[in-house]
């Protein structure tokens, strides 16, 4: 393994938490909300004691979403290239959310227009009983004028 | 729909919508987004886009529902994307996929199946998705 990876990280920092946060208890309305807000029309996100559409656990985002090895102007110019989520047990109403970050990996690519830098940072998260409720990986891409 | 009747290579019922701004800021609002790019089209012209854009998670998340409104009892196991182009209020949206792997097993059928959402004849995301559903 190389002494850093691209943007100067080193590589002891991958996958330990910097961030760390635990949510209000979920309201049963902000659930509503949020799958009214896509047009949903499944029943389970409307009652009295709703489910959360799957895509709700993208609203825990913690304090920070990216490592602060990373220099803030580096998001300047690049952009999200993507996003992983693996789903766990669904949020419900009453449901607290624990959410705990790390930069996952940094990785560059080649392509046809030169070199290009990846960012995943990854959120996971539990519910107040310690069940897996997500992990999300998010991509962030450097493209090649933006790798310094 | 049941389980029972989709094979690889089934499509997808599409999702076509079309978003005002105000579904986006909306969305951008409760999903805890309120980058200014998503709110306003002055803002993101400022910032060099043509206009409102939606949130990636707002595009996600129509592909979320495209496999929900098709199958009610699934339970979705992993969704992936990759951006590939901005998408915009006030176009139309296709959501679009199919099946690509079914696998029966003792608790269940697991469907595996490729996204693809359209604006203006591009493709802006393409996605996998994991599904899980009760036995037949």
């Amino acid at each position: 393994m190389s002494e850093t990876l691209p943007l100067g990280i080193d590589p002891s920092v991958l996958d330990k938490e910097f961030d760390s946060s635990t949510s209000e208890p979920v309201t049963a309305e902000e659930i509503r909300e949020y799958a009214a807000s896509l047009g949903e029309s499944h029943p389970a996100y409307f009652g009295a004691t709703p489910v959360a559409p799957p895509t709700f656990c993208v609203k825990f985002r913690g304090h920070r979403f990216f490592h602060p090895a990373i220099p803030p102007e580096t998001f300047v110019r690049g952009f999200d290239a993507g996003k992983d989520i693996q789903f766990g047990e669904p949020i419900r109403a009453g449901d607290v959310v624990h959410t705990s970050s790390v930069l996952h990996e940094i990785y560059e690519k080649t392509g046809r227009t030169g070199s290009m830098v990846f960012i995943v940072s990854r959120q996971m998260m539990k519910n107040q009983r310690g069940e897996m409720v997500a992990i999300i990986d998010s991509r962030f891409m450097l493209r090649p004028r933006d790798v310094k | 729909m049941s389980v029972a009747a989709v094979e690889i290579g089934h499509e997808i019922p599409k999702l076509e919508i079309t978003l005002t701004g105000d579904q986006v800021r909306r969305y951008a609002t409760v999903a805890q987004m309120p980058g200014p790019r998503f709110m306003s089209d002055e803002i993101a012209r400022k910032e060099g886009l043509p206009g409102q854009i939606l949130p990636g998670n707002m595009s996600m998340a129509l592909l979320s529902r495209m496999l929900t409104d098709w199958l009610p009892d699934a339970r979705l196991e992993k969704l992936g994307v990759t951006f590939r182009g901005i998408v915009q209020p006030g176009k139309p949206i296709v959501c679009s996929g199919f099946v690509t792997d079914r696998r029966d097993e003792a608790g269940g059928v697991e469907l595996e199946c490729d996204l693809i959402l359209e604006q203006a004849g591009e493709r802006r995301i393409t996605g996998v998705a994991g599904l899980r559903l009760p036995k037949p």
